[in-house]
């Protein structure tokens, strides 16, 4: 059962989406922070990040930038309810694999998750 | 003139002799005194009530008339020096013309004197000089046959100890007793503006002051009883004439029930009389082109009533005339304006002047309780007292104005009261619309600060929209199971519905400070608006991990404001304290925000950054329209914050805070505690 890590600073989104993904087949932890996540990231193995952008401390860009400075191969998707192009343009081009703006359906996420999965690099299986 | 008093058909010819200069008196042709002009008066001291049916003989101090009577009566017209006495017991030596008039028969009809002082009077004639104008008596002449019962009840109780039922006695028969006439000076003195022809009719108590009103019954008592036929008494000084000497004689048999009174006394402003014709001339020439609109009115009827119900121990007037709302209509109907001016007749859209001159209630018809609250102010002992109102013209415009009225002193009865009117509609007109450029510009401006927030609102709306789309899907999965869990559902469900409430909170939010609506000021609580307000940056302070340190004050009295204009003002003072500490290290993003009040008594938000600071030569134009040192900004924010808080009373202020950033301090006026 691929592991989702989901990183939100909103407990309600947090709580919706863990459930979300429960029921469709992931095991799943969610996050306050990237502090948080990024800390849980050195003893556990997650398939696939879910993040938020606007938040406090650690942004969501500020997290992109610091998995491709230590490697890049953890597959992200971006679900934000940020309209700015340039941030969007700026993730993407870090190596997000999706920019999904909130709110979202369930088809969507669940099918940028799959796909960001199925493409995953040496890291995901690492 | 001559010929006009010729003509024995002339019937205006006392009215042309009222006029003249010279001393005109005629007579019948046994000498009675008929008709005696103004200027008699004056050359002789003698109101014309006072010798009108005497002999002209009974004023001359030897026998002298009856010698030239006979000698005129034989020749048609004698021309000389007589001598005759003054009101105040002096002679007065004269030249005088006389011409006897005859009839078609033949007969003498009556005889017309002309007399003009004597040039060359020697000091030995003249007991006293002439008689001043303003030493001129005020005469009356009165008729108290309305009274005969009144004074036949004083004889009865003549003798007796009752003092106190002749004291009412005295003052009904002053009350009873009617005015036939006055001279000019009566009419200047006590009547007001009524002028001599409308004090006729009257009662003598509507005119003579309240102080000697027994002792005038006394003097028309003894003057009835005595076989002098005359009394006479010393006043005090009243405050109109000083040392006053009255004298009441009854007129001769033929005019029952008559009396004549003469005033003697100074005036005490002892200019001369004509000054003081010119000085009203001048005043009523001022008064009635003032652009003033103003009314005199005559309240003293109104006046006597509340003297009545003060002395029956009426005190909440507010409360009697609410039990007794007729009085208001009494006073619509029966207060006279007696005069008004240009202006009052151009803004009552009236002809002439007869338009005005009628019970005040006209003034009323569009706010009666104005006229309730003037009735309270004067009897409440107000020198004077002002409110805006509506009143409708002639012409049907209803108009706004500022509606002042004052009292008269209450020296006497005898009482004008001036309204003056302020049109006021087209002031009232710009503020209005001054009040509608301010909210217009105030809500640009809120809509500008919106959109500043934006990328923050869409955020905060999203994220629990966002919670309730998941949450539905999922529920929508536990139930597609083949056993639907419903404890899962039921979980979530209660989750959509949280979310849902924090959307609708956010959501009304800003709509309080998105649409337009006109001020309303409440009561607020100073330290609840500053939480409201810090809501809206709620997401800016953390995603940028700003320290927000507060210091409420506790106990603060309420302020009078409009809650989303006073948010407002407070969310963009935060905002630009939050755009002064962007950027900064961590251990320097703070905003201290601090409640107190001053020692004025205003309530005062301090909201203090540890930001760069306010160049010094920003600090003056910090506060001026268009004003910015920001790339995107407008410059619009802290003049609106500006207007909006002197718009409340208040004031607002920026300085450089010694520990360095910048700090804006807000006073807003307690709200005053209902009384």
């Amino acid at each position: 059962m691929p592991t989702v890590a989901i990183v939100d600073d909103d407990e309600a989104v947090r709580e919706a989406l863990g459930d979300l993904l429960m029921v469709s087949g992931f095991a799943c932890r969610c996050f306050e922070s990237a502090a948080d996540f990024l800390d849980a990231r050195e003893t556990r193995h997650f398939d696939c990040l879910v993040t938020d952008i606007r938040m406090p401390g650690m942004s969501g860009i500020d997290l992109i930038e610091r998995l491709r400075d230590d490697g890049g191969a953890l597959p992200v998707v971006v679900l934000s309810s940020v309209l700015d192009e340039t941030t969007r343009a700026h993730a993407l081009a870090l190596g997000a694999r999706a920019w999904l703006a909130k709110p979202v359906t369930d088809e969507r996420l669940l099918g940028a998750l799959s796909a960001a999965i199925g493409n995953a690099g040496p890291d995901a299986r690492r | 003139m001559t010929e006009a008093l010729l003509d024995p058909l002339a019937q205006d010819e006392t009215g042309i002799a009222e006029l003249a200069s010279e001393s005109i008196v005629i007579l019948d042709p046994q000498g009675r005194i008929g008709y005696w002009n103004p200027a008699a008066e004056r050359l002789f001291g003698w109101p014309a009530q006072a010798v009108r049916g005497s002999d002209i003989a009974s004023l001359s101090p030897a026998d002298d008339d009856t010698r030239i009577w006979s000698q005129l009566l034989q020749e048609g017209a004698w021309e000389g020096r007589i001598r005759r006495r003054t009101r105040n017991g002096g002679i007065r030596p004269a030249e005088v013309r006389r011409h006897v008039r005859y009839d078609k028969a033949g007969t003498p009809r009556n005889v017309v004197e002309y007399a003009r002082p004597a040039p060359d009077a020697r000091p030995g004639e003249m007991a006293e000089g002439p008689v001043p104008d303003r030493l001129m008596a005020a005469s009356w002449e009165i008729d108290v046959t309305p009274a005969a019962e009144i004074l036949a009840r004083i004889a009865r109780c003549s003798g007796r100890a009752d003092q106190a039922r002749l004291g009412d006695l005295h003052r009904s028969l002053v009350e009873t007793a009617r005015i036939v006439e006055v001279n000019e000076r009566t009419a200047r003195l006590v009547g007001g503006n009524r002028g001599r022809a409308l004090m006729a009719g009257q009662s003598v108590a509507a005119f003579w002051p309240v102080a000697s009103r027994t002792i005038l019954a006394e003097l028309i008592v003894d003057a009835l009883d005595t076989g002098e036929g005359r009394s006479r008494r010393s006043l005090a000084s009243d405050g109109i004439l000083r040392d006053p000497l009255v004298t009441v004689w009854r007129a001769g048999a033929d005019r029952p029930g008559r009396l004549f009174i003469t005033v003697n006394g100074a005036a005490d402003d002892d200019r001369s009389y004509p000054f003081l014709r010119a000085s009203e001339a001048r005043y009523r020439k001022l008064v009635h082109y003032m652009p003033v609109a103003l009314w005199q009115v005559d309240a003293s009827h109104m006046g006597k009533i509340y003297a009545e119900l003060r002395s029956r121990g009426v005190t909440d007037f507010a409360h009697y005339l609410d039990d007794h709302p007729a009085l208001v209509e009494l006073a619509a109907t029966s207060v006279p304006v007696t005069d008004v001016n240009r202006s009052a007749i151009e803004l009552i859209g009236g002809a002439d002047v007869q338009d005005l001159i009628r019970p005040v209630g006209y003034l009323f018809a569009e706010s009666p309780d104005s006229l309730r609250r003037v009735m309270i102010g004067r009897f409440s002992g107000r020198k004077n007292y002002s409110e805006l109102m509506k009143i409708r013209t002639l012409d049907g415009r209803v108009l706004d104005v500022r509606f002042s009225v004052t009292y008269p002193e209450p020296l006497l009865e005898l009482d004008t009261t001036i309204f003056s009117l302020e049109d006021v509609t087209e002031r009232l007109r710009m503020e209005t619309q001054l009040r509608q450029l301010q909210a217009d510009f105030s809500h640009a401006a809120r809509i500008s600060t919106l959109g500043e927030l934006t990328s923050s609102i869409a955020h905060e709306v999203n994220q629990p929209l966002a919670a309730i789309m998941t949450n539905a899907e999922t529920s929508l999965r536990w139930l597609a199971r083949e056993e639907p869990d419903i404890g899962k559902v039921a979980q979530l469900t209660a989750r959509i519905a949280a979310s849902a409430r924090r959307a609708d909170d956010i959501v009304r939010r800003i709509r309080g400070m998105a649409i337009k609506q006109a001020p309303e000021p409440v009561p607020l609580a100073l330290n609840e608006v500053v939480q409201e307000s810090l809501l809206f940056v709620h997401h800016e302070i953390e995603t940028q991990a700003i320290r927000v340190t507060t210091a409420y004050a506790r106990g603060l009295p309420p302020v009078v404001g409009d809650r989303i204009q006073v948010q407002q003002v407070i969310v963009n003072l935060l905002i630009n304290a939050v755009q002064a500490v962007e950027g900064l290290d961590e251990a320097e993003r703070e905003i201290l925000i601090a409640t107190a009040t001053n020692a004025a008594g205003a309530v005062v938000l301090t909201l203090r950054d540890r930001g760069p600071g306010i160049a010094p030569d920003h600090l003056d134009r910090i506060f001026d329209g268009f004003f910015t040192t920001k790339a995107q900004g407008m410059g619009i924010g802290l003049a609106i914050c500006q207007s909006i808080v002197a718009a409340h009373g208040g004031t607002v202020s920026a300085s450089n805070h010694p520990g360095g950033g910048a700090e804006f301090r807000v006073a807003l006026p307690p709200a005053r505690p209902v009384a």
